[in-house]
């Protein structure tokens, strides 16, 4: 197998901006996907609305592309019902952390063996550039024209609230760490949750002084730095894993657990 | 087993078990409650049904779309403001075509309302509370014994038509105890349908619309149309099958009530003067079925617990004025239906409400 079959190039190109972030975390999926092992047979996509949403449909998966918010909810299910199965849910950060908030908050707290891959682009892209729950604030948007109002929402924070679960925070940028991070998230037992920030050239970066997006890419390089070792909490612009206390998880042998 | 008190949710729940049905995903709320109850102590003793008590009704909604794409038979139960909360799922199940089943015991709304007191006003919200155009299916029981059947029919019909289907319940209905024997109860159970998630095709459920090979179709208006027209004359075939209904009482009589659920029950003390058409399939609706009879009465009166949802479509289907007695505010007894009708001059000459039996049964 190669990188490649777990891709439905047919349908290529995408209908993702060019110099959009979102490519670039599928390709380290799909790598990840093959280094694993992990196809069509035992593994399903759960996708949610917004642009990230739009993944299952180019992956050799089945994928089930949720209402908006609903991703976990469903991902849950399936993984409960068929626990064999590696249950992998891409989405954005307004998919995830706003209208999915409530859920996000609960499936923590139940610890499904679920991975979670969040593109993080502070922005709702895909409407046109609207503030979301991880928009820093001041950020001008079109819906916050004097700057977003509010601090962004503390994904690190949400996750940790349960002890058991694994949290990473990378960029697109960091293409190494982005990888090792989705592999680890897909082995960890319990829940795990990928946190990518990722470039939106077309509807927030050139609005907030970005002239391309290499431009975005380069400033997460020099912006982020990795974690020292063993660090159990991760500082803003920090990438790095932390986990929880791994709990033996019931039945199955998907995401992690070794049955 | 044999003959015992059965509790209506306690016989929707056996239903559901004996249709096959292996996840169940639900929030509390009166009056369905007993539902999730019985789900939970029944899957800690059967590890093979699964069951998840979520954190709302949009997570239990979804939950049983995922669960039933993975390969269980699933089901929610819920109340009327849940089930406001679970139509946006509605609308994907039936875009993407999901079977499930969603238990509504219906209290008194709108807002939270009366939640122990029964109700009947969520009947258009189960044809028209999600967006768009969708063929919902939904069965009304209005005994113990039927809330057992029309459960597996409910399950059953889901798999045929891929769709959420709808069964009624009230909360009269599904906290009334009455001495059945289920086992006597023999309904066919319909196999699944939908080949589950992981199957080692590469499908795309979505509830966004698309051409067959996943690619977005959402602005082929085209494409929608012959979408929509294949899910709905598909939907509308099947409920043919499940064209449940009775049709009673006293046929000579010059006036028809129309009455469904708990109401019909109710409104029994009125036999002698009035003819019966109990609608247990409530969508589609039965046309055919009610044309047949309505033509032989000279007066149609429609006895709900809302202010005339279904008098209205009565009279959208046979396209003629039908009087109507609505019971709101949670009376649901033959004292309010007298009452209903003296106000429209239709109480029969003569009929007394038996102060000692106000709750008809049988």
């Amino acid at each position: 197998m190669a990188v490649k079959d777990k891709l439905k190039t047919e349908l290529f190109p995408t209908i993702w901006c060019p110099g959009c972030g979102i490519g670039l975390i599928m390709q380290q999926l799909a790598s990840v996907m093959d280094d694993l092992g992990l196809d069509k047979t035992n593994t399903v996509l759960i996708t949610g609305i917004g642009c990230t949403g739009r993944m299952g449909a180019y992956m050799n998966f089945e994928s089930v592309y949720t209402l908006h918010g609903r991703t976990l909810p469903v991902a849950e299910a399936i993984k409960l019902v068929r626990p064999e199965l590696n249950v992998i849910v891409v989405s954005g950060d307004g998919d995830t952390a706003s209208i999915g908030g409530n859920h996000l908050l609960h499936s923590i707290r139940r610890n499904p063996n679920v991975t979670v891959i969040c593109n993080n682009n502070e922005i709702y892209g895909l409407t046109g550039g609207q503030a979301g729950p991880t928009t820093p604030k001041g950020t001008s948007t079109i819906s916050s024209p004097s700057g977003a109002g509010y601090s962004p929402i503390n994904l690190q924070g949400v996750v940790a609230s349960n002890p058991n679960a694994f949290y990473a925070k990378t960029t697109v940028y960091h293409q190494g760490p982005m990888k090792k991070a989705i592999k680890e998230a897909i082995q960890w037992p319990g829940f795990a949750f990928v946190d990518v920030a990722s470039q939106c050239i077309e509807n927030n970066g050139r609005r907030i002084g970005f002239s391309s997006a290499n431009d975005m890419l380069q400033n997460y390089r020099t912006e982020y730095k990795a974690a020292p070792a063993g660090a159990t909490h991760l500082e803003p612009h920090q990438t790095g894993i932390v986990k929880g206390e791994p709990l033996p998880v019931a039945g199955g042998s998907g995401n992690g657990s070794k049955n | 087993m044999a003959k015992r008190l059965v509790q209506g949710n306690e016989a929707v729940f056996l239903g559901a078990v004996k249709a096959g049905a292996s996840f169940f995903a639900g929030y509390p709320i009166s009056p369905s409650s007993e539902i999730l109850a019985q789900a939970s102590v029944y899957a800690s003793k059967n590890p093979e049904f699964r069951f998840l008590q979520e954190e709302d009704e949009i997570a239990s909604a979804n939950a049983i779309l995922g669960g039933s794409l993975a390969g269980a038979k699933s089901f929610t139960a819920t109340s009327g403001p849940g089930f406001s909360l679970m139509q946006e799922a509605v609308g994907y199940g039936h875009k993407v075509g999901i079977p499930c089943v969603i238990v509504n015991v219906m209290r008194v709304g709108p807002g939270t309302g009366m939640p122990t007191m029964p109700g009947q006003g969520d009947l258009l919200q189960t044809r028209y509370g999600s967006t768009g155009d969708y063929t919902s299916i939904v069965f009304y029981p209005s005994t113990v014994a039927e809330c057992y059947e029309y459960s597996i029919q409910a399950f059953n019909a889901a798999e045929e038509s891929r769709s959420p289907v709808v069964l009624l319940s009230d909360a009269f209905l599904g906290h009334l105890n009455e001495v059945a024997d289920l086992d006597t109860i023999d309904v066919p159970v319909v196999p699944r349908t939908l080949e589950p998630l992981a199957s080692g095709s590469t499908r795309l459920f979505s509830g966004v619309a698309t051409y067959p090979d996943g690619e977005p179709a959402t602005a082929d208006g085209d494409e929608f149309i012959r979408q929509y027209y294949e899910s709905r004359d598909n939907r509308l075939a099947v409920a043919e099958k499940y064209n449940f209904h009775e049709y009673g009482w006293n046929k000579d009589a010059e006036t028809l009530v129309i009455a469904f659920g708990i109401t019909a029950r109710v409104a029994r003390p009125l036999a002698p003067y009035f003819a019966l058409f109990r609608p247990i399939r409530m969508w589609p609706t039965l046309d055919k079925e009610l044309a047949e009879v309505a033509g032989k009465y000279k007066k149609i009166v429609v006895i709900e617990g809302s202010d005339g949802q279904y008098a209205s479509v009565v009279e959208h289907m046979l396209l003629r004025r039908v009087e109507r007695v609505p019971l709101l505010g949670g009376r649901m007894s033959i004292e309010a239906i007298s009452e209903g009708l003296d106000r429209i001059g239709m109480l029969p000459a003569g009929f007394a409400v038996d102060k000692k039996s106000t709750v008809a049964v049988g």
